[in-house]
Order: C-alpha cells, then sequence, then structure tokens
C-alpha cells in the first residue's frame, strides 16, 4: 500500500463517512456522533475485517515500520473503527420497533459472519448486501411508510404489514436529501473497505494422480503432484 | 524517503484537524453557514460582531423597540458566539415580557435561553455589562429575573405586586 493512501486517503475518507453519517436533516440541522451500541457494533466488523483479511493489521502496524508509518497505519484502524460505528448508526431506524430489531439482526448477523469465516471476497459481497437491504428498509420502506399522504408505495406496504399498529413502525420524517447523504457515506466506506491493505488466502492444493513413472511398470508407484484448486 | 515522510506527516496533520473539526462540529451544532464560519473564526480568535448592527440594536433596545432591537442584535452577532449581545438580546426579552400585573412567560423563557448562551460564552461564565442604562449588570441576575418571572410563587398574588419597577 502507498503511503498516500495509507496516510492521506483512507483516514480523510474513512472521517468523511464520519462526518456524512452524522447529518441528520429535519427542522434543523443535527450531527449526531455514533451511539455506543454502533460503535460496539464497529469493532465487531472491525474484528471481522481482519478475521477475512480484508484488513491485514500488519500492514498497517508492525515493529518493522517506521514509528511515522505505525502512527498512520493506527489512525486507519481509528478511523475506520469511527465510520464503522457511524454506518452502522446511519442505517439503524431513529426509533420504535424496526430500531430493536435491526440493531439485534446487525449483531446477530455480525456474529454469525463471524462464526461462518468468509473470506474476502465473500465478506465485501455480503456487507454490501447486508448495507444495502438495510438503506433499502430505512430510507425506501420505513420512510415511504412514515411520510403523509397515501402513495402507492405506502398502500402497498400497509396491505403488506395489515395488523401491525403503524406507530410501532413509523418514524420521524426525514429530508428528502436524508438517503443521498447516507448513500454517499455508504458509498464512500465501502470504496474504504475495498482499498484496505489485504491478504489472498494461501491457495488451495490437492493431489493429482499423472500415471506411473516412465519407463516403471504399470502397478509402480504413480506421479502424484499438488494442484491449484 | 523525504517525500514519503513528508506525505506521512501531512497525512497525520490533516487527519487531525479534520478529526478536530468533526469533533468541534459534534459539540457545537452549527444551524447555519454563519453559525459554522463564525464558530470557526472564534476558534482562531478572529470572530468580531458587526458594530453598526450591534449600536442599532442599542438604540432601538433604548427606545423600548425591543423586535427590532433583537433583529438588529442577531444581525450584529449572527453567530451566536458574543457574550455581551446575548446579553442584551436576553435583556429586550425580559424587559418585553415584563408585566405589572404579569410577566410573559413565553418571552422570559426565549430571554432563559438567551441568557444561558451569553453566560456559556463568556470566560468562566462570569459576564459584566457596564451599561449605566441598564439596572441589571451582571448574567447571573438577569438569568435569576427571567427564572423568577416563569415560576408560580404566592408573591405572584400580592397587591404590592403593582408597584414593583421594570429593571
Amino acid at each position: 500500500m502507498t503511503a498516500t493512501r495509507e496516510a492521506l486517503v483512507l483516514p480523510l475518507l474513512f472521517l468523511s463517512v464520519a462526518l456524512c453519517g452524522s447529518v441528520r436533516l429535519g427542522r434543523t440541522l443535527v450531527l449526531l456522533p455514533p451511539s455506543l451500541y454502533a460503535l460496539i457494533l464497529g469493532i465487531l466488523l472491525v474484528r471481522l475485517l481482519v478475521q477475512s483479511r480484508t484488513l491485514v493489521p500488519g500492514a498497517l502496524l508492525s515493529p518493522a515500520r517506521g514509528a511515522l508509518a505505525n502512527i498512520n497505519g493506527g489512525v486507519v484502524i481509528l478511523t475506520l473503527w469511527a465510520a464503522s460505528g457511524q454506518v452502522f448508526a446511519v442505517l439503524i431506524p431513529d426509533n420504535g420497533l424496526p430500531r430493536l430489531i435491526v440493531s439485534v439482526f446487525f449483531l446477530i448477523l455480525l456474529l454469525n459472519t463471524a462464526a461462518a469465516s468468509p473470506d474476502r471476497p465473500r465478506l465485501l459481497r455480503s456487507l454490501a448486501v447486508t448495507f444495502g437491504s438495510a438503506f433499502l428498509l430505512k430510507f425506501v420502506v420505513l420512510s415511504a411508510l412514515s411520510e403523509t399522504g397515501t402513495s402507492w408505495l405506502k398502500r402497498v406496504l400497509l396491505a403488506m404489514v395489515e395488523g401491525v399498529t403503524l406507530g410501532t413502525l413509523t418514524q420521524d420524517a426525514m429530508h428528502p436529501a436524508s438517503g443521498y447523504i447516507a448513500l454517499f457515506a455508504l458509498g464512500l466506506f465501502l470504496i474504504g473497505v475495498f482499498l484496505l491493505p489485504f491478504r489472498e488466502p494461501p491457495e488451495s492444493t490437492a493431489l493429482e494422480t499423472v500415471g506411473p513413472p516412465e519407463g516403471g511398470r504399470p502397478d509402480s508407484m504413480d506421479i502424484v503432484r499438488g494442484v491449484r484448486l | 524517503m523525504a517525500g514519503e515522510t513528508a506525505t506521512r506527516t501531512t497525512g497525520i496533520a490533516l487527519t487531525l484537524i479534520y478529526a478536530a473539526l468533526i469533533g468541534w462540529l459534534y459539540a457545537r451544532q452549527p444551524q447555519t453557514v454563519a453559525q459554522f464560519t463564525g464558530g470557526l473564526s472564534a476558534a482562531v480568535g478572529a470572530y468580531h460582531i458587526d458594530r453598526q448592527s450591534f449600536d442599532d440594536g442599542l438604540s432601538f433596545f433604548r427606545r423600548d423597540r425591543f423586535a427590532e432591537a433583537r433583529a438588529a442584535f442577531q444581525r450584529a452577532d449572527p453567530a451566536v458566539r458574543d457574550a455581551s449581545t446575548q446579553f442584551y438580546i436576553a435583556y429586550s426579552f425580559y424587559r418585553q415580557g415584563w408585566g405589572r400585573l404579569y410577566d410573559d412567560d413565553a418571552l422570559f423563557r426565549d430571554g432563559l435561553e438567551a441568557v444561558d448562551r451569553a453566560i456559556a460564552l463568556a470566560p468562566n461564565g462570569r459576564l459584566i455589562v457596564d451599561d449605566p442604562d441598564l439596572r441589571i449588570h451582571t448574567a447571573d441576575e438577569l438569568k435569576a429575573e427571567l427564572e423568577g418571572g416563569t415560576r408560580v410563587e404566592a408573591s405572584d398574588f400580592s397587591p404590592a405586586r403593582v408597584f414593583r419597577e421594570r429593571k
């Protein structure tokens, strides 16, 4: 990884996620830091990134690196944590039953993903799908349910959740720009995670029998070689 | 190698500045661009109120035209960073809301918010305004007066209340 990416690109990108993710537009502009719970989910996500080798801590912090380089590496990890917490804070609905359900869902999902030990490509795909789904839930589905008036989407959703008290689902009305800002923060975060120093998993090999040695008897020991899977 | 060191040092400096800015935004919660830029100016000691607007506000205030006075004071201190201006805004709420028979609770509550801002902005929370036209010179006295006006007490029903004077 280049010094520019490590010292400038990644920290500034993750801090931008922390800033954009904190913006809550309503009657007034409010900048909300991530909650303690979101920061804990952020720790779990960083751990998952390390476990899947999407982030190799040794490439950022090691005795072989100089002091300045180690400080840069530490800053990358700290800002990654802050951005991770802020991403969860953006995606978790603001109140009611959806907030509880999505909060628990994220916790279980992170623990489950850690147990599954995915590799980097699978984890990145999983993060994109999970965050994308949570984004749609909060900024499209719940937002449509919470807005005043009766749009066709709201009527469809109301028919789907028939029997559920609407008060437990609806959220405070969101500014139209909120979704765009959240999507921008989410996109930046995924780009940042993609740019982290990673390590490919060791290639798996299998043994393949290619036949008897030249001039040998057919029943003599076969040549066996390792092949990539 | 020197180039890499420069890049790394610049990165640390920029990250610290950016992180400090985000922390400041979380703490201050600016609502407008004026509050944002004014807050940054104040942080480096470069913030000044608009003296002409402040004098206009003072002039309105002394003629008991409080709504106009507040408009001028707010124009003078758009970033809400000057303790004295916020003190005068609070005082204008007090004088406008004061009544011989009863006080206007809504105006007094707005005054309390303004005086709290003034106290928060003053060094060590201590604010004294040397204006001979005022009868209250400290933010603490003004706050006590405003708080007293919003409370319902036995003295509120005393006939002697009509003889009290506006400060």
